[in-house]
């Protein structure tokens, strides 16, 4: 039967991977050409294994990235001498980077400044 | 930039079914062979590290899945596989989908066929450059002469539509609103065309004279050669004309060296010098006679000597349109051509009849947009296209709503299967979608189905109007649909899927799955069924308004065609023949010519008289003057003193049936040598001479010192002679020898004189079908005149029903989709009672183990069949009722409540009904009431 998309899942996968195409981008600017699973590896060491369940959702962000041609990919040799499809950054990526983080910035002011207010201080 | 990238990347794979499974899998496993061997040096077993890096990794499928709605068009994927699906569904029920397709077919098609012709009779703007830009003078579809400076007609006061070429220089001279303004004939000439050399007949052909500007104005260019500048609309240079596309086609095989070649046009050297492009068929729809040659206005002259009208300021002949300039306001520019008008007419002041003294200066004229050319076909066939069009849109409603009912049916036979569906997980918007694709899939095979239908049907519907088959003229309306035509077919498809569709659909949402759990097969009557109900009552009552409507007309043609015309058509046979004069014939030779054309007509065994006229009754032409009655007083501007006339042979009232009521018919004696003498009828004695004798009283064509011109010598009985007014008073009308001729000094008025004198009709009377009778008469007349172009020859009854082809055309139609509609609205009555007597089985089995007997279940199902038809027949009724009243404008002589007929439709309609119920109530009857209780 097919049954597959209920909305509300749809709509927290859709966050995260806004947020996870975000993590991809640095990873790759700060590290280099990568393969999905130093990627992936790479996001799970620095947000101390928060996200590091279902690490296959991230094939899909990347097949999205390099659609939207911020990242480019090719098969190389892993470190253990593996086939390994490796991405890196292009320079449409910079430019989303940049506007992603600033974007990211900025809504992070806004939301800091709602929590930091209390009530006293709109009397 | 990124969307877009992504879309084309999306498109490509969905295009080309690149898929990165492969590469996805190769990743997954690469990536599981890493996590594994981190795993391994952490200190794990091999086993272990690799079920971890699987956990880790996460589900595969839902990867995959997820991977791949990025890849492609997820929307357009599902989308086709709702449709591959719902094909499969549609396979699977092959006597369903034939049945729905059928009928979508037929209302799809019927709808498309008539939109094909109103497309193209109603909507379709001339296929020139820029039609928008186009405006005509006037706005009443007139044809194709009038006389005077007054244009009163009888709704309208003075209101211009045609001009005569004096008016036209001047406004095409003074109006600066007009970047172009052009003027064509609004009749036609007919033409004998030769080439220059040749020997063999002439073929004929129909000429229009337009203004050397035309092409131009209308922005038209040349297929081959050339066409009209204004430097050819001028006296002196050799004559040239400009041949339609179609002529061309069919007449001349597309033989390119017509262009350039020398043409002999009723006997006067025309060189073509172009044809006009395909698709151009001129300015003017009309459904007698197309242009197939223009000719410059300036070779009117040459072409009809005595007769010509271009000098005449008194002769109203010629349509204008013009192309305005971009900045020209057209309220502005119409107040100016008024004015211009009227400075005009004041410039003719001292040529003025008192009548017109006194009117002209009401005379006016109104600007129209002239996009769409001189349409007389929208004008003649604009309200019975629009009466088909509902009619077809009320057929398409009885096919949705029978398809909604199989659909119904279908979709409360398939609940289980959908409640499973639903506890399974299956969401309801995906339920509702499936159905609807479902129906929109079925109504597009329809569709296509009904373009097939459609094309059949405009050729049908042409053919029923026109007689296309019989005809030497043809129509510029073609029944092969067009790209608009396949798109209001798509329309109409998808929009009567979404129709029909939407209550199965909805139903469909709304299954429970508890319901299939519990087996929910056991059903009684109840109120379950209303919305399949309600449907088949909705059927009945549009089945009935059709019928309705189509035993209406079908009674009003009758009444028409069987009327009393005044004159006997039974054995009598109706000759059209062009002027011999385009064969050579000079204008004082026509009497005797026809003399002996008559004569040896006359020698053909069984015929009994022959006799020819200017036109003969219901040929199609009319022609009329306004009339002095001697010693009368002059008449004031409102009066109505018009008459009709012709001119006869001597024997024609007897060669038509029509009986003397008064005096002495046209005889021999009415020639050259003796006085002018007119025979009249009887609306024109109580019109002009109330109860006195008419005999010996003189009257004649306007002005009054014309009074004198002819003595009446007769009284006929009224024939109906034009082709339309038959519920309006019988027209006066005066007959006048063929062998006399008045001297008139009004240009118009001589003019007129001598092309009467051309008998385009023969009457023949020749009772009892003589063998053979038409080729003689061809024969006959061939010897005569080898040259003389003969148009058809027809039974005079064949002539009077061709009156009525479009009524005749409206009135099958409306059998045709009342009999369709019956049949749909029979088959869903079936199928309804059919299908809740199938639901009904246990509790009709309950019923009969209870004691009931047969008898009473088949009344039960029979009760609520006609409960049903019964709710349908008392809104069909007087809805049938209203229809009949807004159709009465088209109908003659029937009544539009007429009970009889209601009658008749309702007894059809309760016999459908019946033998639709009879059956599954015998079905019904018969169950074992065990097997009944079993049936699960």
């Amino acid at each position: 039967m097919e049954g597959r998309e209920c909305s509300l899942v749809k709509q927290k996968r859709d966050v995260q991977q806004g947020t996870l195409a975000l993590m991809v981008l640095k990873t790759l600017q700060v590290l280099g050409p990568l393969h999905g699973y130093g990627i992936a590896r790479r996001i799970a060491q620095i947000s101390n294994e928060l996200l590091s369940v279902n690490q296959g959702t991230l094939y899909p962000v990347l097949l999205r990235l390099e659609q939207e041609r911020a990242i480019a990919s090719e098969w190389g040799p892993s470190e253990n001498n593996r086939r390994a499809r490796f991405y890196r950054l292009t320079r449409a990526g910079e430019k989303l980077l940049e506007a992603e983080k600033r974007d990211w910035e900025q809504t992070e002011a806004i939301i800091a400044r709602f929590f930091e207010v209390k009530a006293e201080d709109l009397a | 930039m990124r969307i877009l990238n992504r879309l084309f990347a999306r498109m490509w794979n969905f295009c080309f079914g690149s898929r990165g499974n492969e590469r996805l899998r190769e990743e997954m496993e690469g990536h599981v062979v890493m996590q594994a061997e981190e795993n391994v040096r952490a200190g794990m077993t091999p086993i272990e590290a690799r079920r971890q890096a699987v956990l880790k990794l996460g589900g595969v499928e839902a990867i995959r899945e997820q991977y791949h709605e990025e890849e492609g068009l997820p929307l357009l994927e599902h989308l086709l596989s709702d449709c591959r699906y719902a094909l499969r569904q549609l396979r699977k029920s092959p006597g369903f989908t034939i049945t729905a397709v059928l009928t979508l077919a037929l209302g799809i098609g019927a709808t498309s066929a008539i939109y094909t012709l109103v497309q193209q009779v109603m909507l379709q703007s001339l296929p020139v450059n820029r039609p928008d830009q186009l405006w005509r003078m006037g706005d009443q579809p007139h044809c194709c002469n009038w006389a005077g400076y007054s244009q009163d007609s009888d709704d309208k006061s003075g209101d211009w539509s045609l001009f005569p070429w004096e008016a036209y220089r001047l406004f095409r001279a003074n109006t600066l609103g007009f970047q172009d303004l052009a003027a064509l004939q609004a009749g036609n000439q007919s033409l004998a065309v030769r080439r220059a050399g040749s020997s063999g007949l002439p073929e004929t052909a129909n000429g229009e004279f337009v203004s050397g500007n035309f092409f131009q104005t209308l922005g038209v260019s040349a297929w081959r050669g050339r066409l009209l500048v204004d430097a050819d609309d001028r006296e002196g240079p050799p004559p040239v004309a400009v041949m339609s596309f179609h002529a061309w086609q069919e007449k001349y095989g597309s033989d390119p060296s017509v262009v350039g070649s020398t043409y002999r046009i009723n006997d006067h050297e025309f060189t073509i010098i172009g044809v006009a492009p395909p698709g151009f068929v001129g300015a003017t729809m009309v459904d007698w006679g197309m242009p197939d040659i223009w000719l410059p206005l300036a070779t009117e002259q040459l072409l009809l000597g005595g007769t010509v009208r271009i000098k005449n300021p008194r002769v109203d002949w010629l349509d204008l349109i013009g192309r305005v300039r971009t900045e020209t306001n057209p309220k502005a520019l119409e107040v100016q051509l008024q004015s211009e008008l009227h400075g005009w007419l004041a410039s003719h002041l001292a040529d003025m009849t008192p009548q017109e003294k006194a009117v002209w200066q009401r005379q006016t004229l109104r600007l129209t947009p002239g996009g769409a050319g001189f349409s007389r076909l929208r004008k003649d066939y604009g309200e019975s296209l629009m009466l088909l069009m509902v009619t077809a849109l009320c057929v398409l409603l009885v096919a949705c709503a029978n398809i909604a009912n199989l659909l119904l049916a279908r979709g409360l036979k398939r609940r289980q299967q959908t409640a499973v569906r639903v506890a399974l997980g299956a969401s309801r918007l995906r339920l509702v979608r499936n159905a609807l694709i479902e129906s929109v899939t079925l109504s597009l095979i329809g569709g296509a189905a009904g373009v097939a239908v459609a094309w059949a049907g405009a050729r049908l519907i042409l053919y029923l109007a026109f007689h296309t088959l019989e005809r030497s003229t043809w129509i510029p309306v073609q029944a092969s649909p067009s790209v608009l035509v396949l798109l209001f077919a798509l329309v109409v498809s998808v929009l009567t899927g979404v129709l029909f569709g939407v209550a199965p659909a909805w139903m469909s949402s709304r299954a429970e799955p508890s319901e299939a759990l519990r087996g929910a097969n056991r059903e009684v009557g109840g109120s379950r069924h209303w919305a399949q109900r309600a449907l088949v009552i909705a059927q009945a009552a549009v089945s009935l308004v059709l019928l309705s409507a189509a035993a209406m007309l079908g009674g009003s043609l009758r009444n028409l065609e069987n009327q009393n015309f005044g004159f006997d058509a039974d054995g009598r046979y109706l000759v059209r023949i062009n002027s011999p004069m385009l064969s050579n014939h000079k204008q004082d030779q026509l009497i005797p010519f026809y003399r002996e054309m008559q004569d040896r007509l006359r020698a053909i065994p069984g015929v009994r008289g022959v006799s020819s006229a200017t036109y003969a009754p219901m040929s199609g032409d009319q022609w009329g003057h306004d009339i002095r009655v001697q010693g009368t007083p002059e008449p004031g501007p409102k009066d109505d003193v018009s008459a009709d006339w012709t001119r006869i042979t001597p024997g024609f009232f007897d060669t038509i049936g029509a009986r003397m009521l008064a005096g002495r018919a046209i005889n021999e004696d009415d020639n050259g040598n003796t006085r002018h003498v007119a025979v009249i009828n009887e609306a024109f004695a109580k019109k002009f001479f109330g109860n006195k004798s008419p005999i010996g009283q003189h009257f004649g064509p306007t002005p009054v010192r014309n009074a004198g011109t002819y003595e009446i010598v007769g009284v006929v009985q009224n024939i109906h002679y034009v082709r339309w007014g038959f519920k309006d008073p019988a027209r006066p009308m005066y007959y006048i020898p063929d062998a006399q001729t008045v001297h008139f000094d009004q240009l118009d008025l001589q003019s007129d004189e001598l092309l009467s004198q051309n008998l385009f009709n023969i009457v023949l009377w020749a009772p009892g079908h003589p063998a053979n009778i038409l080729m003689q008469v061809k024969k006959v007349l061939a010897e005569v005149d080898p040259n003389l172009m003969i148009y058809d020859i027809q039974p005079y009854s064949r002539v009077i029903q061709g009156t009525f082809d479009q009524q005749n055309m409206i009135a099958s139609l409306t059998w045709l989709f009342g009999a369709v509609g019956l049949v749909l609205a029979a088959i869903g009555l079936y199928g309804v009672t059919t299908y809740c007597v199938e639901q009904r089985t246990s509790e009709i089995g309950v019923r009969m183990a209870l004691g009931a007997d047969r008898g009473s279940v088949v009344a039960m199902v029979l009760r609520g069949a006609f409960w049903q038809v019964g709710i349908g027949l008392g809104i069909g009724i007087p809805a049938a009722i209203g229809a009949g009243h807004l159709m009465a404008s088209q109908l003659f002589g029937v009544l539009p409540w007429n009970p009889l007929l209601l009658a008749t439709a309702t007894m059809l309609f309760g016999l459908a009904a019946l033998v639709a119920a009879v059956i599954p109530a015998r079905r019904a009857a018969s169950i074992d009431p065990m097997r009944a209780l079993r049936s699960e």
